[in-house]
């Protein structure tokens, strides 16, 4: 399996180092966001794809991120920022995965999303409480140097995701997936597993969100804990639709492509286009959204 | 040697009693075969010991230790696997996976995939399912289900296994295929089992004792001969089948 994949691999990353050679402005702020997209989404898939636990809140990790490379940027400089940015949605993870992940399919689903949005808010009472509506961030790397950067996350966060999926970790995250009493029963400590996962999986999106404020050289709470990242995410990784690392590209594609085409011209369309595609994935997946249609196809036994 | 004691071990469902003051001992290397009719609360027993459901009241020790309260992953890596009656397969995983699954987190706690791999077709073999390793395990017939599940219930490295209703709805031919299997099984490994059965001759010609559960109460427990004859069994059956 690593054979037929590490080819095909190896030759989009090095064309994706050759974008900026060839590529104008414009085509490298997409190569941006494409990689900025397949992280985010290889990093849900550690999660979600594997253990079934589908989170609706992804975005909490990119936002906090965000908000803690803004706060560290100019005091320490990008590098500590964004490893501080990391450790700090690993850490954010440790802290609520225990007590989030004792729940399972649609409650895990609302309770993510709900505690993304309780984030956001409380990041906006604290900024209006400093009296702060929005950050700037002046000074960042250039845009060819956020791309390289953010391709190397993609990378890291695709190869964790391939190799998690694949290591004794993974074997017990599939197990939960498919059958969490039974993975307990042969020995698997699954409440240990769900929180690794969690926190590996929040890592990566923290990095990602202290570049992006750095992209935009501006942070406004609203807009980095916006859900309509959270819903992206899934949707690439459902039209994806595998359980591990190959799963990302061809969503992330898709959609930044039709983001491109649509998002400025016709936004309310991009959305309503998100939507659907959502729906109808999930409406076409037969074990709904927590866990089957995330997994190998199987054939149901009455 | 004494390796499992239930001590008046009850268990309540809201309002309703499915064991009461359940007491018995298992001594390593037996057979025990544990009779009922539906609803007797003997899957319920088997939930308790794996740790799958806590006691309301009572203990539960194996070797020397108390492990009622304990985690199901916790009494695995102790010793101690069961089977589900209701099967439940990791089912988008390979029957290979599901058996390996159990050898990388059960009492042995493989490291390497590629031993435990190896390790897991062995078992395989021994339940003759070495040719559907590569097959999703949903995609077994039912027999093949309850083979998987004592597969994988075995891969675990247990001293004590708990067995439930393994044969049931299987045919004639392959009743008589498992109880092989199963004591070629327990020769090889010193192994202790707990077994729940509806087909009786099975139970008779497996247990070397039977614990007898009605409503919830253990009501005998003796040599199997003895029990085909006990009157309170045979009364609590036909009790129960009218
Ligand atoms: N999780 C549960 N919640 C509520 N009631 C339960 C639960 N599990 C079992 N019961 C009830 O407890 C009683 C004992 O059930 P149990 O499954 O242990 O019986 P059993 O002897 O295994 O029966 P069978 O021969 O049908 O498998 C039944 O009345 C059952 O409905
Ligand atoms: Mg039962």
């Amino acid at each position: 399996m690593i054979g037929r994949w590490t080819i095909p691999l190896i030759v989009a990353l090095a064309a994706a180092c050759g974008v900026p050679f060839v590529a104008g402005d414009y085509l490298i702020g997409v190569a941006l966001s494409l990689a900025m997209w397949i992280a985010l989404t290889e990093s849900w898939i550690l999660l979600s794809g594997l253990t079934g636990y589908v989170s609706l809140g992804h975005v909490v990790f990119y936002g906090l991120g965000a908000y803690v490379g803004i706060l560290l940027w100019g005091e320490v400089g990008g590098v500590l920022a964004v490893g501080g940015a990391g450790l700090a949605s690993g850490v954010f993870a440790l802290a609520v995965g225990y007590p989030a992940l004792r729940v399972r399919g649609p409650y895990f689903v609302m309770l993510t999303f709900g505690l993304a949005e309780f984030c956001k808010y409380i990041v906006i009472d604290v900024e209006a409480g400093l009296g702060q509506f929005s950050r700037l961030l002046l000074g960042g790397p250039s845009v060819l140097q956020l791309y390289y950067v953010v391709l190397g996350l993609a990378a890291a966060a695709t190869a964790l995701t391939f190799f998690v999926a694949r290591s004794r970790l993974g074997y017990a995250l599939r197990a939960i997936r498919e059958n969490e009493e039974a993975a307990e029963t042969v020995g698997v400590p699954v409440a240990f597993c769900k929180l690794a996962a969690f926190a590996l999986s929040a890592i990566i999106p923290g990095m990602v969100g202290a570049l992006m404020v750095a992209r935009s050289s501006y942070f406004e709470p609203s807009q980095v804990f916006d859900p309509i990242v959270s819903f992206t995410i899934v949707t690439m990784a459902i039209i994806g639709g595998s359980d591990d690392a190959r799963g990302p590209f061809l969503g992330a594609a898709l959609l930044v492509l039709l983001s491109e085409i649509l998002w400025a011209r016709a936004p309310q369309v991009y959305m309503i286009l998100l939507g659907i595609l959502l729906i109808a994935f999930v409406l076409f997946a037969p074990g709904g959204i927590t866990g089957r249609l995330l997994s190998r196809p199987v054939k149901v036994k009455p | 040697m004494t390796l499992l004691k239930l001590q008046s071990v009850s268990k309540t469902f809201g309002g309703l009693r499915a064991l009461r003051d359940v007491s018995f001992e298992v001594a390593s290397g037996e057979i025990v075969g544990i009779m009922g009719a539906n609803g007797a609360g003997k899957t319920t027993l088997f939930s308790l010991i794996a740790g799958n459901a806590t006691p309301s009241s009572g203990e539960i020790w194996f070797k020397g230790r108390r492990i009622d309260g304990s985690r199901p992953d916790q009494n695995c890596r102790a010793g101690i696997a069961r089977t589900f009656q209701i099967v439940r397969p990791f089912a988008g995983l390979t029957v290979l996976e599901n058996v390996m699954v159990a050898v990388l987190f059960g009492s042995s706690r493989e490291r390497s995939r590629a031993k435990a791999a190896a390790r897991a077709e062995e078992i395989l073999h021994e339940l003759g399912l070495e040719e559907r390793k590569s097959q999703l395990a949903g995609s077994l017939t039912l027999s093949g289900q309850k083979r998987l599940e004592i597969a994988r219930a075995l891969a675990t490295g247990p001293q004590l296994i708990l067995l439930d209703e393994v044969m049931a709805g299987l045919t004639a031919t392959e009743v008589n295929e498992l109880l092989t299997a199963i004591r070629v099984i327990k020769q090889r490994r010193s192994l202790t089992i707990v077994i729940v059965e509806h087909v009786m001759q099975a139970l008779m010609r497996l247990a070397d004792r039977i614990v007898v559960l009605h409503h919830g109460e253990k009501i005998v427990e003796g040599l199997p001969a003895a029990i085909v004859e006990d009157e309170r069994v045979i009364a609590a059956y036909l009790g129960s089948a009218s």
